[in-house]
């Protein structure tokens, strides 16, 4: 057989190519912290992937520029390898396999979304690779009894319980009737398991629970339900493009529903995208500009906000924000560990107990944050049709009132 | 006939070595395998049979959930493992893994197995682009109907049973991947002893001309049939051992993933040469490597790439590289030009 030849050729090609391509990073190389992340730069998640990004980038700058990170009296400086995951878990899975067998990455940051987290999770676990992540929120991350895994946010259960409750008080404490419609996915469904609880514990009562797919752009057979049944509260979530498609369609359809309730509006950027179609919009969030909290490196959310518009030019969605405070949690860290170890920097993380202009962070056994508090805002627009978010619960940080109910569209 | 055992004797020592030679990249090597496995049952529709099915998927995607599904099942309850996202957890002793394992595969390929002779028997009377759209929506509809299906975690996805704590670090990927090693070979070795009797000129027939062969005596539509129970025994054991390997099985985008790995696989025996036995092979493994170097090389400018890719291939290469090179160099495919009969046929003109 004459074709043998060619195809022993090809496979010493194939030989030869992948012996070349073993390029080895270290974790410390030279004066650099090398950090290893998986984002999603493509596919259905790209827009919340970039905005993760830019919050990492942005903290690496300010943290390097401020003098960097100090292990054993050496000042070190923080570097990330990014890879595109393309939204998709398989992927994820073998990056992060990759980062840390082929490039010798020793500390991870967390990709965008739930599903993600989950599939790159059992990796750096069993790598022993400590990672902070600060998008994956699904309750079941947590509970598996991770011991590398830690996140900076608060778990997606408690992202809309707190709409129910205010719909609840603003109904005299009687029960209120819920429509949900939830994307078929890990965040979104775990938000549904949060706010099933909340109607649970108040009594009240679900009236419509619709599934939407993967790729929303269409939730147009949900909304004639809600025209139907009239709920008190309507829930939706599904990442950036189930935030504007329910907005654009409720605006079209003139759906009247007292109370709106949804996820990853900021991120959306709903009041600038849809103006005053998105007006009285609750939005829960991992955090506000508005809040009070501090710290050495951003100041405080006013500070960051101006930066990071400065810098990208878009307000940020707390997405950037959580991601920015994961680097000042490593950078923590790795000054208390002040060793490069992955055991005593898992220990170092473990032992966290910082405020962060973003929130406080201290982590639970399972890795969760437990004391940051999720709020709420609404979307308020003033005369001239400029539109701002503006935190309505919880009433510590509250610095607006809530409007309640929605004003019907005729009315508007 | 010498030439042909060093040949396979080399690819074998290669890939038995692989593993410990580039230990980083045992997990693109097991993917690789499953590429190949994947590219080389298209074959048998898309190549030699001319029936371009884009409903592999929905075996590779099947034999996924099914092997999970098996190997959580045989020891806890299943329903439990998924509900709520997975939260409760239970530790699979190193036993039980393996031998769920071993059934999960035995199950991931049988019954795909089974499905497409339903399947088969109900849409391979259509043809052509009739064949291609119906089989599109299958994948679809699986990953759809799929995502709404509580017990197998519906949209929050499944998490497979983590590997047991045996043999180090390096044990999982070593296991991961002399399982899809062993399984490109089972698949090679049965695609070749198929592809030396008549069943593929059987098929061939049928693509050339299906009516013809039909009214030869061919029972076209028995054949038909058989050739995708191949394919979907080997897709769905390609697929129970991914969904190990990713380690989370998602309705879309890792189980019936057919933008991805259903679009790939075609792309694959395409850019090989379809309708031989090597062209997936050599396409996959083309296919695989190019991708992984724009991934590394040019982030956010890959699909970008492999856009050209496909243009490129459509364009300068519609028979593949095996086409191509049997073009360039018929003498080394044993293709022999007759000088007389050549001269005889210039002299016609």
């Amino acid at each position: 057989m004459k074709i043998t030849r060619i195809i022993l050729s090809f496979i010493s090609a194939v030989v030869i190519l992948f012996s070349t391509s073993v390029v080895s990073f270290a974790k410390v190389v030279g004066d650099k912290i090398v950090l290893g992340a998986a984002i999603s730069l493509t596919g259905k998640y790209s827009s919340n992937g970039v905005h993760t990004q830019n919050g990492y980038n942005m903290a690496v700058d300010r943290i390097n520029s401020m003098g960097g990170v100090k292990v054993g009296g050496k000042t070190y400086k923080f570097e990330i390898i990014y890879y595109d995951d393309e939204s998709n878990p398989k992927r994820a899975a073998q990056l992060a396999e990759r980062l840390i067998s082929q490039d010798g990455v020793e500390f991870m940051l967390g990709p965008y979304s739930s599903g993600l987290t989950k599939a790159i999770a059992p990796v750096t676990e069993k790598y022993g690779v400590p990672m902070v992540e600060a998008n994956g929120a699904s309750r079941s991350l947590f509970t598996k009894g991770y011991k590398y895994l830690f996140a900076v946010l608060a778990p997606a259960n408690l992202y809309l319980d707190v709409a129910i409750d205010l719909a609840v008080e603003k109904n005299n404490g009687k029960p209120v009737t819920v429509a949900m419609a939830f994307e078929q996915d890990a965040f979104s469904q775990d938000v549904r398991l949060g706010v099933l609880d909340a109607i649970k514990r108040t009594g009240s009562k679900k009236v419509i629970d619709d599934k939407l797919p993967k790729e929303l752009n269409d939730m147009a057979a949900t909304l004639v339900k809600v025209k139907q049944m009239k709920p008190d509260v309507l829930v939706v979530s599904g990442h950036t493009k189930g935030a504007l498609t329910a907005i654009r369609q409720i605006a079209e359809m003139k759906v009247d529903v007292p109370m709106l309730a949804m996820t990853h509006c900021d991120a959306a950027k709903l009041s600038k995208q849809h103006g005053k179609n998105s007006q009285y919009a609750l939005c829960a969030s991992q955090w506000h500009k508005t809040l009070t909290y501090k710290d050495n490196f951003f100041k405080d959310g006013m500070k960051y906000a101006a930066d990071f518009e400065k810098e990208f030019g878009y307000d940020p969605p707390y997405q950037s924000a959580e991601s920015s405070a994961a680097l000042l949690v490593f950078k923590d860290a790795f000054e208390r560990a002040n060793s490069f170890d992955q055991k005593k920097v898992r220990d170092a993380l473990a032992a966290t107990n910082m405020q962060t202009f973003y929130g406080n962070i201290k982590f639970a056994e399972g890795g969760q944050n437990v004391d940051k508090p999720m709020v709420l805002f609404q979307v308020m627009c003033d005369g001239s049709g400029k539109c701002e978010n503006k935190v309505v619960a919880p009433t510590k940080w509250a610095s607006a009132k809530l409007i309640h109910p929605i004003p019907k569209w005729s009315e508007r | 006939m010498s030439k042909n055992i060093f040949l396979y004797s080399a690819i074998l020592i290669f890939g038995l070595i692989a593993p410990f030679v580039f230990p980083a990249f045992k997990v693109q090597l097991s993917i690789l395998c499953v590429l190949i496995v994947l590219a080389t049952t298209w074959n048998i529709q898309g190549g030699e049979m001319g029936y371009n099915t884009f409903g592999n998927i929905l075996f590779y995607g099947l034999g996924m959930y099914l092997c999970a599904s098996v190997q959580v099942g045989m020891f806890f309850p299943l329903a439990e493992w998924t509900e709520s996202g997975g939260e409760k957890t239970f530790v699979h002793t190193p036993a039980q893994f393996f031998q769920g394992m071993a059934v999960g595969l035995v199950v991931a390929a049988v019954v795909p197995t089974i499905v497409a002779g339903l399947i088969g028997y109900a849409i391979l009377g259509l043809r052509g682009h009739y064949f291609a759209i119906c089989t599109l929506g299958l994948g679809v509809a699986a990953g759809e109907i799929s995502g709404g299906i509580e017990i197998i975690g519906a949209g929050q996805g499944f998490t497979t049973p983590p590997f047991p704590e045996v043999g180090g670090l390096e044990a999982r990927g070593e296991f991961f991947y002399f399982l899809s090693f062993g399984a490109l070979i089972l698949t090679f070795v049965a695609v070749r002893a198929i592809y030396s009797t008549r069943f593929r000129l059987i098929l061939n027939a049928i693509r050339d001309n299906e009516d013809k062969a039909e009214a030869m005596g061919i029972e076209t539509m028995k054949y038909k049939i058989i050739g995708w129970m191949v394919s979907a025994f080997f897709c769905g054991l390609a697929g129970g051992i991914m969904g190990g390997l990713v380690g989370y099985i998602d309705s879309t985008d890792v189980a019936f993933d057919g933008r991805e790995m259903g679009v790939f696989m075609v792309l694959m025996a395409i850019l090989g040469g379809k309708g031989t036995l090597w062209g997936p092979v050599i396409g996959a493994t083309v296919f695989h490597i190019f991708k992984e170097g724009f991934w590394t090389f040019f982030l956010g400018w890959q699909y970008v790439a492999l856009g050209v890719l496909i243009v490129v291939i459509v364009i300068y290469f519609p028979e593949g590289i095996m086409g191509w090179l049997r073009e360039k160099y018929p003498e080394k495919f044993g293709e022999v030009i007759d000088e007389k009969d050549r001269k005889a046929q210039v002299e016609l003109k």
